[in-house]
């Protein structure tokens, strides 16, 4: 019944446009939800860090951002439109810068691991701030063209859109085999009890440091397909402030699980895009939110959900 | 590079290390007391620069925003800690999550009251001129922060080594729970330790805001530059925070000099070469990496 549910519901998100073609605002619900999809994307590998291996990474804007400049910039360079180009590119620039930082960032542990995935990224910003040349440095990267596939061309809203979709639920489905399988549950081994975890004969540095890289590369896979989205990747895009909003999703969400971080991006992208055109104290809602949830509810929406309906069950 | 330069471009170094010094300082007392390390410190500095702005607009008086701002900056910090703080006490990653909600809304607010362009104030009367050394120009505010920031280690020198305060703080750094045991009231430290680590992120605004102006975003630079120097100089001590602040502000000037292209890799180079060699930092006493 479970795997029934699961289908429709993708089948559902895949098919967004047309089923919603009839609203006067199809075309903007469309555009707000590839975006709250990327941020997704990006919140769900994040969470595979701070949820499920006990790694609370603040600097994960650094592998979305060289995911997006690396497809923005094969395209440019490479004159080549092939979607997988750009995602190969990307995913092998992000899990190389992954494993980079990783090599220092995965030897401290808490808050001092988050200290430094902060500082390293923002070291990453300063390199693409000056690497004028090759990334545009604060003018960014404009006119990123978008990608085809197998004689599918992907330049409308619409297809990109879907494309958006399909690849955030193959990011959703291997998100939950590695969660699933034994190297996942060594990863939750690390979070739980990582003094343990070495006792019983796991190298914990090497452990870590591969969830790092895994986890850079999935999110380079949302970088690639933001650049391809808004058609423009920017010195943001590896911003301290990109970091806060993934680490925002997955908190308010709730960790450690998959639905969480895509209702908390769900949630960041409603108050960062959507709220802003009412309000113009929105990155002040965003902060007490976040406070709210640390102070009151650490286990995120998904923690609350399951509280009030434990309640209702007695 | 001739003498005359090289001399300038080192007392440029000295003086953004003075900077620094004032900045990591309240980072690493925070961090010492309480183990949490305060995200909102670079928010703190920008309101710091902020009040100072709004205190040279309206009287332009330099000076007294030496004064008020950090008073404001830490008064904010002896409400946050009871208010925000206390209730996660022990939950350390809790409480650093928290401190970056807080800058947010931070530097939000301040963006919408001040409006999101850069300003600028004149330096303060009586230190806008300059004197010559070995024959060159040298600015002398910038002699007035290194003077002033060696004034201040000197105080806190004291405070730590020779007053109850100290005492007090010294041995909380050591064992809190011990401290509380012994009857003294543990909540009232933290708090007017927060504040005060608080009003010398505010101090440090101050200081600042002549020399490299007031602006959004200003808040992310002064806390990625006081982790660098907290990192590097090790965690928890005055001395740490002099040893980094000393190592990074003349690297980070000359490589600016040097080799500008790689000005900013230079300093991550050094803290991540610090970091393999010497897990504490330089003169730590927590353990960072292993």
């Amino acid at each position: 019944m479970f795997a029934g549910l699961a289908l429709a519901v993708a089948a559902l998100l895949v098919t967004f446009p047309a089923w919603t073609a009839e609203w006067e605002s199809s075309r903007y619900a469309t555009t707000i939800l590839r975006d709250m999809l990327v941020l997704a994307i990006l919140a769900l590998s994040l969470d595979l860090l701070v949820g499920v291996a006990g790694m609370p990474s603040l600097g994960h804007a650094a592998f979305f951002g060289a995911g997006a400049y690396a497809a923005a910039i094969a395209a440019q360079r490479l004159g080549s439109d092939e979607l997988l180009v750009g995602l190969v590119a990307a995913v092998a620039v992000a899990a190389v810068l992954a494993l980079v930082i990783g090599l220092f960032a995965v030897r401290a542990a808490g808050i001092f691991f988050l200290m430094l995935t902060l500082a390293f990224a923002q070291m990453v910003f300063a390199v693409a701030f000056q690497a004028a040349d090759l990334t545009g440095g604060s003018n960014g990267l404009a006119g990123v063209h978008r990608p085809t596939f197998a004689g599918i061309d992907f330049n409308g809203p619409e297809a990109l859109y879907q494309l958006v979709a399909v690849v955030f639920l193959g990011v959703v489905l291997i998100s939950w085999r590695i969660r699933s399988s034994t190297y996942g549950h060594a990863l939750a081994g690390l979070r739980e009890n990582e003094r343990r975890m070495r006792a019983l004969g796991y190298d914990t540095m090497r452990l870590k440091l591969s969830a790092f890289v895994v986890a850079g590369a999935m999110a380079g896979i949302g970088g690639a397909l933001s650049a391809y989205a808004l058609r423009f990747v920017s010195t943001n895009d590896v911003g301290i402030g990109r970091s806060i909003e993934a680490f925002v999703s997955v908190l308010i969400g709730g960790t450690g699980t998959l639905i969480g971080p895509v209702i908390g991006a769900a949630v960041v992208l409603y108050i960062e895009r959507v709220l802003p055109s009412s309000i113009p104290f929105a990155e002040t809602v965003l902060g007490l939110v976040f406070v709210i949830f640390v102070v009151a509810a650490r286990q995120g929406i998904v923690g609350l959900a399951r509280e009030s309906y434990a309640r209702v069950r007695r | 590079m001739s003498p005359e330069v090289f001399v300038q471009q080192a007392l440029n170094g000295i003086s953004f290390g003075a900077l620094l010094f004032i900045l990591a300082a309240g980072l690493s007392l925070i961090f010492g007391m309480m183990d949490v390390v305060n995200l909102a410190h670079g928010a703190f500095y920008m309101l710091g620069a902020y009040v100072t702005l709004a205190i040279v607009q309206r009287t332009g008086q330099f000076y007294l925003a030496l004064f008020v701002a950090p008073a404001v900056v830490g008064l904010l910090g002896l409400i946050l800690e009871p208010l925000l703080l206390r209730r996660l006490r022990g939950r350390h990653l809790d409480q650093v999550l928290l401190t970056i909600g807080v800058s947010l809304v931070i530097a939000d607010l301040l963006g919408l009251t001040f409006g999101r362009e850069i300003h600028s104030i004149p330096l303060p009367a009586g230190l806008d001129r300059s004197t010559q050394i070995f024959g060159g120009d040298y600015p002398v505010y910038r002699l007035f922060v290194i003077g002033f920031s060696i004034a201040l280690a000197g105080a806190l020198a004291v405070i730590h080594r020779r007053t109850r305060l100290g005492a007090l703080i010294r041995a909380g750094v050591d064992d809190a729970q011990m401290l509380d045991a012994l009857g003294v009231d543990i909540d009232r430290l933290f708090s007017r330790t927060f504040a005060l680590g608080a009003a010398l992120a505010g101090l440090a605004g101050v200081i600042a805001a002549p020399v490299f102006g007031i602006f959004p975003g200003m808040d992310v630079d002064a806390l990625i530059y006081s982790l660098i120097v907290v990192v590097v100089g090790g965690l928890g001590t005055l001395s740490g925070a002099v040893a980094g602040a000393g190592l990074v502000g003349p690297a980070d000037t000359f490589g600016r000099v040097l080799f500008p292209q790689f000005a900013l890799a230079l300093i991550f180079a050094i803290m991540a070469l610090v970091l393999l060699l010497r897990p504490t930092g330089l003169l730590g006493r927590v353990r960072i990496a292993r």
